[in-house]
């Protein structure tokens, strides 16, 4: 199936080529550079009651771009990310509740757990050859058990969740300010940045090219003597931690985390969405997907909160805000099949 | 070469000559576990005999709503390869259009049924036809993936916005219940798994005996070569779609008067229909009936013993185990 | 580069938007903004716009009788947020309501969005009035910010099973064992527990059966399983759905029961029920917070709310109006539209008279509880829901046993 690949004949031979290496990393990390630049002066320029929506934003821009790790340049599409969301969000509030351990080190330790569950569950699909929506379904599967076990674990709170205590002042070790404080956009902003950088060391790497070579043409990519299990491991293990640093830094932002905000189904599709509409299997798509959807649901809801007099009559129109939504990720995808970034990307290519 | 992986579509096989006994192996003997696991219930299980045989008659009832509802999305899935997260939706719109049918124009609700049935089946090809199709013969899996949750997401708020959120009831069906060794079985759930029956025998002749069915399947198995050798396969995409919206508007009709309508109320059971379909095999309509069954026996008469979600954790996983081990499905053939 | 001009285009263009996206809101600095965060679309759409509604309307009615007299007759504004049933869309929408300068925010209907409310309130200090919110955990965070109305579950159990057997005893008969149905999550164990500890210290047998919340499309089994152990009584909490599937489903087993009674059950004393249900509705009872039917202000308001948006207003919707106008009494005795003050008003309110029957004025004890907030009971008689216990809310004679 065609995706969006930098480069589909000499992937692995790119690798080797130090000059054509070079250039391309180069441009990736100023633009980088330029991204960190917008990125923290945002807090100066945004006013302030945007400031959620900016979270909500970097927060699907993390989710994406871990995915894209796994499902974009993997080729194994997950469909449970939702699993490893939530263990980074319940092993935050879980360690801040019950023991007041640092949320930095929580983050840490949900990361490493959904590190290893989430190679666990591909090693067993990849083990037993599914690929593909079985992939997909396996790992929604699962998803949905670790749901439906949360809300049965009693240490978990079943389903009231965990409420964060609230400290009243600030503090950088516990990861709490007060509301509109511009660290709760730069500390997001800042893992954003890292884990862009770490993709893009990544994807310029030996692991990163064969695992891509390996999605291309798995048993050429066998044949050249690459282990295949292996490099989609250690893609799946990137995804999966950095998603759970998404989760804790959710459960630390909103104060509260229930099964379903950590665990649904919701959850999942929140990190498709935005790498789907920026473009899969490409560095920079999953960022362009979060800033278009992340902000776009809360431009519909004010435009038509106060909307122009030629449609004053919908005003009020409950559902309306959503069906406009969903209309506009219909034509995205059906105008740009492979992304915003990718179908540009090739434009400008020719 | 991905859409092999994708959508591993093996249709139906009818030629028993090919696995010979050997291919129905696995289905007899899950066929053979159901009534022994319920005999193990009555003798040794510890529960009152009649609540038993309730919790047999409710699951083989439910089973049949499930496979109303998982017939459908086989075809679908089985054959485009496309998970259609409309599914839930589409079954959401059609109840409402039999409760418009029933409370606007009057009619009964059983044959506003039928008059759902071929609106759908437009509404379906025209889905497919007019968006899905370029992604779909291009292998664009996460773009069909997203148009359908779109398309979800859109078709359950336009109902928000014509019908409102307060559940709705569609009037006048037939009330009453069936005694059956002390159980009980509503008409209205009766007709549904009769239904139920009906559509899976329709469809399996479809698909077996007709030129069409065959196109289908030859789509199915394999899409470049028919299209060789002149299929049209957008078309045939398009009308296993509509097809695939009939049957669903089937089971709305039938779903529709025992159950409280709101715009989501069809999204319950896209999950389980997932389950039942991989558990019967993608593509296998027998399959769907049966996985339903069982899932709705797993759930209710499971629920005896571990109540509330503690059955639905079972059934998800039977469906790890069943994905890992056999992931073409009790029907679906051995690759 | 042209990866980088187009990256750093759209990060702009998107900040564009959102900058763009909410003004307006200056130019009516004088009135005075309340907030309220209801779900407007999702599963719950249609109670959550129903409560939008009230909110609007008591919002018009308190403006058309003169707005907050010691503020110069400054006239109070809703901003209406959409929480979409979402967790962290809840609390989005409420920190923008607060932005907008909401002196109190209402809301939720749900549970988990109102944990995240009540977190922006308390940080924000800015006071929330929870109109319907029901679990106990929602008050347990020592939030000194958040109030609620309506009584929460446990109180609900307990009253809800008190009255019941007062209501068996007034009327000649015993009751020894009782089977209780609730749907799974602290809402329902919460109501059950509660229930179970009055129930047992009257000495009466209870026999707990749960279902799933997902995937309930039908209760015979569960029905049939209530019934197997005889009970003089079935009980049963959970949401709209599940209690018609419940109601129809004792209805065709037809067991020896003296009773179906609903604790804070979602179906049993709502509008739509008698109908929806038809002859398996007949003697349902229910125990529930509820408005006061008899009350003749409640009857102007609901008339008027139903000729002005075509529905029903039911009991949810009842207490955004009664949130709105407790916000409105504080804004009167703070004479202040600073939130802090607003929110050390509310703490010492007392309205008489509540449009709800509870046990006296709304009065909010140190956790923000209303502590005369209670159950009544009702009953179906001929396709209609009365008011039959306790006496000074009776609008009908009870009929009891029901079957």
């Amino acid at each position: 199936m065609t995706r969006a690949v930098e480069r589909p004949q000499d992937s692995v031979a790119a690798a080797d080529d130090p000059r054509l290496k070079d250039n391309e990393t180069r441009n990736a990390f100023v633009t980088l550079g330029v991204l960190a630049i917008v990125l923290a002066v945002l807090p100066f320029v945004l006013n302030e009651r945007f400031e959620s929506i900016a979270v909500l934003t970097l927060i699907f821009a993390l989710m994406a771009v871990a995915w894209n790790l796994m499902s974009g340049f993997g080729g194994l599409f997950s469909f449970g990310h939702a699993a490893f969301f939530g263990i980074g969000a319940y092993v935050d509030a879980y360690l801040v509740v019950e023991y007041g351990i640092s949320p930095w080190i929580a983050m840490l330790l949900g990361a490493a757990l959904a590190t290893l569950v989430g190679i666990a569950i591909a090693f067993l699909c990849l083990r037993y050859q599914l690929a593909g929506a079985y992939f997909a379904l396996a790992t929604f599967a699962f998803a949905q058990m670790f749901l439906l076990l949360v809300q049965n674990l009693e240490f978990l709170h079943k389903t009231e969740g965990f409420n964060l205590p609230i400290l009243g002042g600030e503090s950088f070790w516990m990861l709490q300010f007060r509301q509109g404080s511009d660290l709760y956009i730069w500390i997001p902003a800042a893992i954003l940045v890292l884990a862009l950088a770490g993709v893009i060391l990544y994807v310029h790497s030996r692991p990163g090219q064969f695992v891509q070579a390996v999605r291309d043409d798995a048993v050429a990519a066998a044949s050249l003597g690459i282990n295949v299990m292996r490099t989609k491991l250690i893609a799946v293990g990137l995804s999966c931690a950095l998603t759970a640093v998404a989760g804790a830094f959710y459960t630390q932002y909103y104060f509260f985390v229930g099964p379903q905000q950590a665990f649904g189904a919701q959850v999942s599709i929140e990190a498709i969405i935005p790498a789907v509409i920026g473009g899969i299997g490409t560095i920079w798509g999953p960022l362009v997907g979060a800033l278009i959807v992340g902000p776009l649901a809360e431009l519909i809801d004010s435009v038509l909160r106060d909307p122009p007099a030629f449609i004053g009559f919908l005003q009020g129109v409950a559902g309306l805000d959503v069906a406009i939504y969903a209309a506009l990720l219909i034509v995205i995808v059906l105008f740009m099949p492979k992304g915003i970034y990718g179908t540009l990307k090739e434009r400008w290519r020719r | 070469m991905q859409e092999r992986t994708w959508a591993a579509s093996e249709a139906p096989d009818s030629d028993a000559a090919v696995g010979g006994i050997e291919k129905y192996r696995l289905p007899l003997a899950v066929a053979a576990a159901v009534p022994v696991v319920l005999v193990l219930i009555y003798t040794v299980g510890d529960k009152d005999t009649g609540l038993v045989t309730q919790s047999v008659v409710t699951g083989l009832l439910l089973g049949g709503v499930y496979a109303l509802v998982s017939i459908g999305l086989t075809l679908i899935f089985g054959v485009l390869g496309v998970i259609n997260f409309a599914h839930g939706a589409m079954l959401s719109l059609s109840m409402f259009l039999v409760f418009w049918l029933t409370s606007t124009l009057g009619l009964p609700v059983y044959l506003a049924t039928v008059v759902a049935v071929p609106l759908m089946l437009g509404f379906g090809f025209v889905v497919q036809g007019g968006l899905l199709n370029r992604l779909t013969v291009s292998g664009n899996h996460e773009g069909s993936l997203l148009v359908t949750l779109g398309l979800s997401l859109l078709i359950t708020n336009v109902l928000l916005m014509i019908f409102g959120g307060r559940p709705l009831s569609v009037p006048g069906s037939l009330e009453g219940a069936w005694r059956v060794f002390g159980a009980i079985a509503s008409y209205e759930r009766l007709i549904a798994f009769g239904g139920a029956l009906l559509v899976a025998l329709a469809l399996t002749l479809v698909l077996n005996k007709t030129s069409f069915g065959m196109c289908i399947r030859a789509v199915s198995a394999n899409s470049q070569g028919a299209a060789l050798v002149g299929v049209n396969v957008g078309r045939v995409y398009a009308l296993t779609f509509g097809i695939g919206s009939a049957c669903v508007a089937v089971a709305g009709g039938l779903l529709a008067p025992f159950l409280s309508l709101t715009p989501t109320v069809g999204e319950e059971f896209t999950i389980l229909a997932f389950v039942i379909v991989v558990l019967g095999g993608l593509g296998s309509v027998v399959g769907a009936m049966v996985g339903g069954i069982v899932i709705g026996l797993v759930q209710t008469v499971g629920a005896l013993y571990l109540p509330g979600t503690g059955s639905l954790i079972l059934v998800f996983a039977v469906f790890v185990i069943v994905l890992l081990f056999r992931p073409q499905g009790i029907f679906g053939v051995t690759r | 580069m042209q990866k980088l001009i187009g990256v750093a285009a759209m990060t702009v263009a998107s900040i564009a938007l959102v900058a763009c996206g909410g003004e307006g809101a200056e130019g009516e600095v004088e009135d005075i903004v309340i907030g309220a965060v209801h779900p407007l679309s999702g599963a719950l759409a249609g109670a959550g716009t129903t409560m939008s509604h009230a909110a609007e309307m008591a919002v018009k009615d308190l403006n058309e009788a003169g707005g907050i007299e010691c503020l110069d007759g400054a006239q109070l504004r809703l901003a209406a947020g959409d929480s979409k049933g979402a967790a962290a869309t809840g609390q989005s929408e409420a920190q923008r309501l607060i932005d907008e300068g909401s002196v109190a925010l209402v809301g939720t209907y749900q549970s988990d969005v109102t944990q995240n409310v009540s977190a922006v309130a308390e940080r924000a200090g800015v006071p929330l009035v929870i109109d319907v919110a029901v679990d106990d955990a929602i008050l347990e965070q020592g939030y000194k910010n958040t109030f609620r109305i309506q009584p929460n579950a446990t109180s609900m159990g307990t009253d809800g099973g008190a009255a019941l057997l007062k209501m068996a005893e007034e009327n000649g008969q015993s009751i020894d064992k009782v089977s209780y149905i609730h749907v799974e999550g602290a809402f329902g164990q919460s109501v059950f527990d509660a229930f179970e500890a009055e129930a047992q210290s009257a000495g009466v047998d209870v026999e707990e059966i749960t279902y799933s919340p997902a995937n309930f499309s039908d209760a015979t089994t569960v029905v049939r399983q209530a019934a197997s152990g005889n009970p003089d009584v079935i009980l049963a909490t959970g949401y709209y759905p599940d209690g018609l599937l419940i109601a129809k489903a004792v209805q065709q087993l037809n067991p020896d029961i003296q009773a179906v009674y609903g604790i804070a059950n979602g179906a049993f004393d709502n509008g739509p029920f008698p109908s929806d249900a038809g002859p398996a509705g007949e003697g349902v009872l229910s125990a529930n917070y509820h408005y006061d039917a008899n009350d003749e202000r409640v009857q102007d308001i609901r008339k008027r709310f139903q000729e002005r948006y075509n529905e029903p207003m039911e009991t949810a919707a009842v207490l955004t109006y009664q949130a709105v106008e407790v916000i409105k009494a504080a804004l009167d005795q703070a004479c202040s539209d600073d939130p802090m003050e607003v929110r050390n008003a509310i703490a010492d309110i007392e309205i008489e008279d509540p449009l709800l029957a509870f046990d006296g004025p709304i009065v909010f004890d140190e956790t923000g509880q209303n502590e005369n907030a209670t159950v009544i009971a009702m009953q179906v008689l001929d396709e209609k829901i009365e008011q039959v216990y306790p006496a000074e809310f009776k609008a009908a004679d009870l009929a009891y046993p029901a079957k």
